[in-house]
Parts: structure tokens; C-alpha cells; sequence
């Protein structure tokens, strides 16, 4: 490129992106030359042909331009930037594959880069401590593997997976497959070591000819077990087998990572399982007219009744059970409505519905008096096993005064075999249907769960056992049609009218009334007027006193037995079937609860002379006391007893 | 790598959807097993 070409480019440059002023710096700006030989022919009035040659010269040689052809004419491209270079449109790292490449490229963690127009609720994941003695123990399992081979096994690097993952698989390893069962030390979510051991980077020791050949290594393969859990688990098994074998513990691993899935895309009600996008809607209105719904029947209600009554979906229709599950997720997601349902039977309760059972006994008073059953004193086992409940379908059991009183049952072991279990960790209670066939009457009765260290109970048999039983009556508890549904019969016996013990509720005493019933009873628990006349000199505590299991026994041994001694010291002796008739009289314990306590209690002791009878010695100090104030000839008071627990009338 | 619990979960949700249904955990469990045997058959080839 000479000066004058190199000029006559310039000046052709700067004309051309004078043009383009406002393009961008590589967009193309093109001038055809026949524009530019009558632009620069009329400038400096020479010959078009020459100016031409000089131009087509000039742009030649300058590489700044670029000659094209267009259908015969001459074009020259050029840009802000120099030379024209075309723009590349390959996208090579958009947004889309920044949210989907890899295909699972966000942790939990770093769920905030994700743009949304809705803010989905996301649960806080907290990070999972594993205690230092278990990380311990798998560098020891590790340590042992590398141990037991070490002249084949090269180290294994060992990849650290983030905490709270909880199951890894994976293992490339020599064939044939060896299931390579990747123990954690303990069923918490744990990390399980990948494991690469690429053959082909195998040390091999150098074969010595007086030694044995190594086997011909094979190619690797990957593995097909999958460690779950500390379970170790091969895929190449048919499905059905492993949930045969690892069913519950694979079903509440499943069902708790689909709980914490942060986008929710699977939701769960009881064991059942649904997609978060298919749930129908409820609105306020839809609930206010559950609600009332409910209350206009009175009573807890099914959710295929409610489904039918006020949806009038039946199941025939297609959406059916996909409609039933959405309302029972929708409901057990609302704190105005209260699930009391069994497996396989959802029923629904709701605030302002009349309470089941007697008010006389307060929910948490009941505990306390069942605490026993949680504490290990519960042998309501000791004549039917486990099996035969579950095998049979009932429970046969005698009625106590205070079980035939209130209304209650305790909710021992062999009812717990009988009745179904709570369908959720948190239920609090379940409403069952009681039917009489006996009657052809029908009783709702709530089955209050064990919580902590207070114990469980069924209320809501009061006016069944008053109206046909008397305590001491055999009662069996069946199963009925439905999950919810059981049955109580008794046996029945001749017209039999005796004098039995009630309770004087306006006096707040025992007392004994002719009463007339038609059950078969065992006599040694009816509590007679003839052989228990003592039982009217109980003293009807507040039910906040009866949880103080030693003072019922001390006022029990007290009023039932006979008393010997000096007057200074009296001594009582009752015998146990006196005690266990006496105390179920105020409140429910089992005999192997009675035999503690009388083990127990320093001031009560077996009499060597009689088995089954005991000895009890009151504190000599409330005796002293009494003898100090009857001296001072000042008005009889009632003595206050040690432990501050006994019980003094002026209290009541 | 397969995480149980949480690699293929959308290919359960699909089936899930078609399904059309409510499904027992029991079901989800042998249907997700299923879906990685295949992931794992997959991949050995």
C-alpha cells in the first residue's frame, strides 16, 4: 500500500464510518464503489474510470475492507472497528443451561439464585451434626477394609460428600460385581464413600516366576448396589424383593426426603403420596362450611362423608380419590380442625364440637393416673398374649369401679393390640364407634394416645357401663366392620339386685345403694355392701389428689384393714385383694403396680405370717401429735401427715 | 451418583401425575426402585 492509496483508504474509512456513526463498532457499514467513483469523480473532477482503478486499488490493498459482489456490484464492508468481522451467534453459557446443567445443580443452599415470581415456601434445611464418635467409627470401618487387602487394594481416595446427604451409590469396582455393602456405622443419614478403584491404575506387583500368577484383571463395571441408610442395596433385584426386605426402613427414608424436598413437589398425607400441582383448591369458604357442617352433625365426620355430603362427589368419579386427598391435606393443614382418625378411616373434628366422655375426670388428670401403664406395671398381657388379641380380633376384661364410674379404660397393652395405632407421630387422639349389639345402641369413644410419661385411656363408655353393667362385669371389646368400628358385649346373666357401692356425687362420698343388673360379674371384684362395707369409708379425693399413688395406698391400707398395734402405734392389716379392690376404687393401677409400691414403701411390709397379707405402720409422728393435742384438751384437728401429701379433709 | 430420596424424583412425579391417583408410599417405593435400576441399567451401558 503506497501513501496515496493508504490517503485515498483513509479518507474512503473515514467517510464510511462517518456514516455509520451511530451503528455499532462491529456492524458492518457497506458502500458500493460505484457510489463511492461518483463521490470522488465530482470532488476532484477526474475520470470515473480512473478514480475507479485508484479506489478498487487502494480498498484492495487496505485490510480494513472487504470486498464483496452482489449481483454484479461492488461492495466494500467495513466497521467502527476496522476490519468487518461477522458476529458469532453461538450462545455458549445462557440461563437456561446455567439453571439445568448439570441436572442437578443446586443444593439446597443455593436455592436464593433461583428467579421466580412467586416465593414458594422453602423450609429452612439446617445442617445435620454428626457426632465425632461416629465420624470415628467409619474412619475405623475404612481403616479395616484398607487392612484386610493391602496388597491388592491400592489407598482409596475417599470423597467427601456434604453432610446431610444421605445415601450415595455409585461404586465403579473390578468384576464380577461384588456387592460392596458400604456400612455406615449408624442408621442416621450418613455419607457413603464413593469409591473409585479404576483398575486400570492398580499397582500390580511384578510377577515373580516362582510365585502364583495373578488372575487376568477384568474390565470394570459399575456397581449396582446402592447404600441407603446403612442398607445396602443391590438394583439389579427385582423391586419387589427389596421392599420385601427393606420396605419400612426404604419407605420412611423416601418419604422423608419427599417431605424435604424444598419445592414441595410431592405431598403426603398419612402414607398416602400426591402431586402438589394436582391438589384442588379449598378456600375459607370451603372450610367455614366443613366446619359447620360438622357441627350440625355433632360429632367427627369421615372424610367421605363430607366429600359426599357437600361436595357430592362420589367414587365413581374419575378425580375422586385425587379430590378426598386434597381435602384431607388441605384439613390437616388448618389448626381449626383436628384429626381423630385411624389408617384407612379419616376423620375429621373441629373446634366447638361437644367434648366425648366425662368432664369429671380432666384430660391431663387421666394421664397422670395411667402413668403407670408408660412406667412398665402394665400386665394386662399376663392372660391373653399379643397374638391371640391380633389373631381373635378382642380383648376380654373386667371392669373396675372407677373404670365403670367414669367411663374410662385404661389404654393398656392388650387394648393397644386391639385398637389402631395413631396414624401421625403428633396425634393426640382418635375417635372410634362403639356398637352394642346387645342394645343396638351405638358410643363415640376418643382413644387418648400415650404422651411422654403420661399414659392413655378410652373415654366415652359412661353411660354404656351405668346403664348395663356393674364393676366387676366381664366385658369383651371387639372388632367391627370398619377400621373405626368395634363392638362391646358382655355376658349376660340373670336378674341379680344387690347393695354396690356409688359415689354421692353431692355429698362428694361412698355410700351403698341397691342396685339391680343383668351381667355375669366375678365376685371377688363387685364391690358388695356384705364383704367390702369398708369401701364407704374411702374418701372421694379431688382426682389432682389421686395421682399420689403412695398416699391413695397409706388412706387405702388405712380404711381397709384391720387395726392392731398399741394406740400409740396401731398397725393395719389388709390383705392385697383388699387393696387392689379398694384402690381401683379411686383410681386405675394394675396389680404388678400395687406390688411395687407395697415393695416399696418403708412403712408397709408382708406379713411373715399370712401370704398376700401386709403389715402398715402409719409414721409415729402424726400419732404423737394427735396424743399432744388431745392432752392440751384443744378441739380434735385433723393430723397433717408427712410428705405433705396426705390427705386432710379441711382441703377438700 | 444417585442420591436415594432425591435423584429421578421428577421421573416418580411424572409417573405420579399419570397415575392420576393418590399412591400408598408402599407403591411410590417399588415405582421409584424401579425407576433407578433403570437409571443404574442405563448408565452400565
Amino acid at each position: 500500500m503506497t501513501a496515496t492509496t493508504g490517503t485515498l483508504a483513509d479518507e474512503v474509512w473515514r467517510l464510511m464510518t462517518a456514516q455509520g456513526i451511530l451503528f455499532a463498532v462491529d456492524a458492518p457499514i457497506r458502500q458500493t464503489l460505484q457510489n463511492l467513483v461518483e463521490f470522488f469523480a465530482a470532488r476532484w473532477q477526474r475520470d470515473p474510470a480512473q478514480v475507479r482503478a485508484e479506489l478498487e486499488a487502494a480498498l484492495a490493498a487496505d485490510e480494513r475492507f472487504t470486498r464483496e459482489e452482489v449481483n454484479g456490484q461492488v461492495i466494500f464492508v467495513t466497521s467502527r472497528q476496522g476490519r468487518y468481522v461477522p458476529r458469532d451467534t453461538t450462545d455458549i453459557h445462557t440461563f437456561k443451561q446455567r439453571l439445568y446443567e448439570p441436572e442437578k445443580p443446586l443444593p439446597i443452599d443455593d436455592l436464593s439464585v433461583v428467579v421466580s415470581t412467586s416465593r414458594p415456601a422453602i423450609t429452612t434445611v439446617e445442617p445435620v451434626y454428626i457426632s465425632d464418635y461416629w465420624i470415628e467409627q467409619a474412619r475405623l470401618v475404612t481403616a479395616k477394609a484398607a487392612e484386610r487387602e493391602p496388597d491388592v487394594e491400592p489407598p482409596v481416595p475417599v470423597e467427601a460428600v456434604p453432610e446431610g446427604t444421605p445415601v450415595i451409590a455409585e461404586q465403579p469396582v473390578a468384576a464380577p460385581v461384588t456387592p460392596v455393602v458400604v456400612e455406615p456405622p449408624s442408621a442416621a443419614p450418613i455419607t457413603a464413600e464413593l469409591e473409585e478403584a479404576p483398575v486400570e491404575t492398580m499397582p500390580i506387583a511384578e510377577p515373580v516366576e516362582t510365585a502364583p500368577k495373578p488372575e487376568p484383571v477384568q474390565p470394570a463395571e459399575r456397581s449396582t448396589v446402592l447404600v441407603v441408610g446403612g442398607m445396602a442395596i443391590d438394583l439389579s433385584r427385582p423391586p419387589a424383593e427389596i421392599v420385601a426386605e427393606y420396605g419400612p426402613a426404604l419407605e420412611r427414608i423416601l418419604a422423608e426426603r419427599l417431605e424435604q424436598d424444598p419445592l414441595r413437589r410431592i405431598v403426603s398425607f398419612g402414607r398416602m403420596h400426591y402431586p402438589e400441582d394436582k391438589l384442588t383448591s379449598f378456600g375459607k369458604n370451603d372450610l367455614r362450611k366443613i366446619r359447620d357442617y360438622i357441627l350440625e352433625r355433632n360429632e367427627p365426620l369421615l372424610d367421605t362423608e363430607i366429600v359426599a355430603d357437600l361436595y357430592y362427589h362420589n367414587p365413581r368419579q374419575s378425580d375422586y380419590e385425587g379430590f378426598r386427598f386434597s381435602l384431607n391435606y388441605r384439613l390437616s393443614r388448618e389448626k381449626d380442625f383436628e384429626f381423630v382418625g385411624v389408617e384407612g378411616a379419616n376423620i375429621w373434628s373441629t373446634k366447638g364440637l361437644p367434648a366425648i366422655g366425662s368432664k369429671r375426670v380432666k384430660a391431663a388428670e387421666m394421664g397422670q393416673l395411667t402413668s403407670y401403664l408408660i412406667e412398665g406395671f402394665d400386665d394386662s398381657l399376663a392372660d391373653q398374649s399379643t397374638d391371640s388379641i391380633v389373631a381373635s380380633g378382642s380383648v376380654t376384661r373386667w371392669l373396675t369401679f372407677f373404670e365403670w364410674e367414669f367411663g374410662v379404660l385404661p389404654l393398656d397393652a392388650a387394648l393397644a393390640a386391639l385398637l389402631p395405632k395413631p396414624v401421625f407421630p403428633d396425634q393426640r387422639s382418635a375417635v372410634l364407634r362403639f356398637e352394642s349389639p346387645q342394645h343396638f345402641s351405638t358410643y363415640l369413644v376418643e382413644v387418648r394416645y400415650p404422651t411422654g410419661n403420661r399414659g392413655g385411656w378410652l373415654q366415652g363408655l359412661e353411660d354404656f357401663f351405668r346403664e348395663h353393667l356393674v364393676p366387676g362385669a366381664l366385658i369383651t371389646i371387639s372388632r367391627g366392620d370398619a377400621v373405626n368400628v368395634f363392638t362391646i358385649t358382655y355376658e349376660e346373666a340373670s336378674e341379680t339386685t344387690s347393695r354396690l357401692l356409688t359415689l354421692d356425687e353431692k355429698k362428694n362420698k361412698f355410700a351403698f345403694a341397691n342396685m339391680t343388673f343383668y351381667c355375669a360379674v366375678d365376685d371377688d371384684l363387685l364391690p358388695e355392701q356384705n364383704r367390702y362395707g369398708k369401701l364407704r369409708n374411702l374418701k372421694a379425693f379431688p382426682m389432682g389428689e389421686r395421682r399420689k399413688a403412695e398416699m391413695i395406698l397409706e388412706h387405702v391400707c388405712e380404711t381397709m384393714g384391720e387395726r392392731g398395734g398399741s394406740r400409740e402405734q396401731p398397725v393395719y392389716r389388709v390383705s392385697f385383694a383388699d387393696i387392689v379392690m379398694a384402690y381401683n376404687v379411686l383410681r386405675p393401677a394394675s396389680r404388678s403396680f400395687l406390688l411395687a409400691l407395697l415393695a416399696n414403701h418403708p412403712a408397709i411390709a408382708a406379713d411373715p405370717a399370712a401370704e398376700g397379707m401386709y403389715l402398715f405402720t402409719p409414721p409415729q409422728e402424726e400419732t404423737k401429735a394427735e396424743a399432744i393435742e388431745e392432752d392440751e384438751d384443744v378441739p380434735a384437728q385433723p393430723a397433717l401427715r408427712r410428705r405433705s401429701g396426705r390427705y386432710i379433709e379441711e382441703d377438700e | 451418583m444417585i442420591v436415594f430420596g432425591d435423584t429421578a424424583v421428577d421421573r416418580l412425579l411424572q409417573w405420579l401425575r399419570a397415575s392420576g391417583e393418590p399412591k400408598d408410599v408402599r407403591e411410590l417405593l417399588v415405582q421409584y426402585l424401579e425407576i433407578l435400576s433403570e437409571l443404574v441399567m442405563e448408565e452400565s451401558e
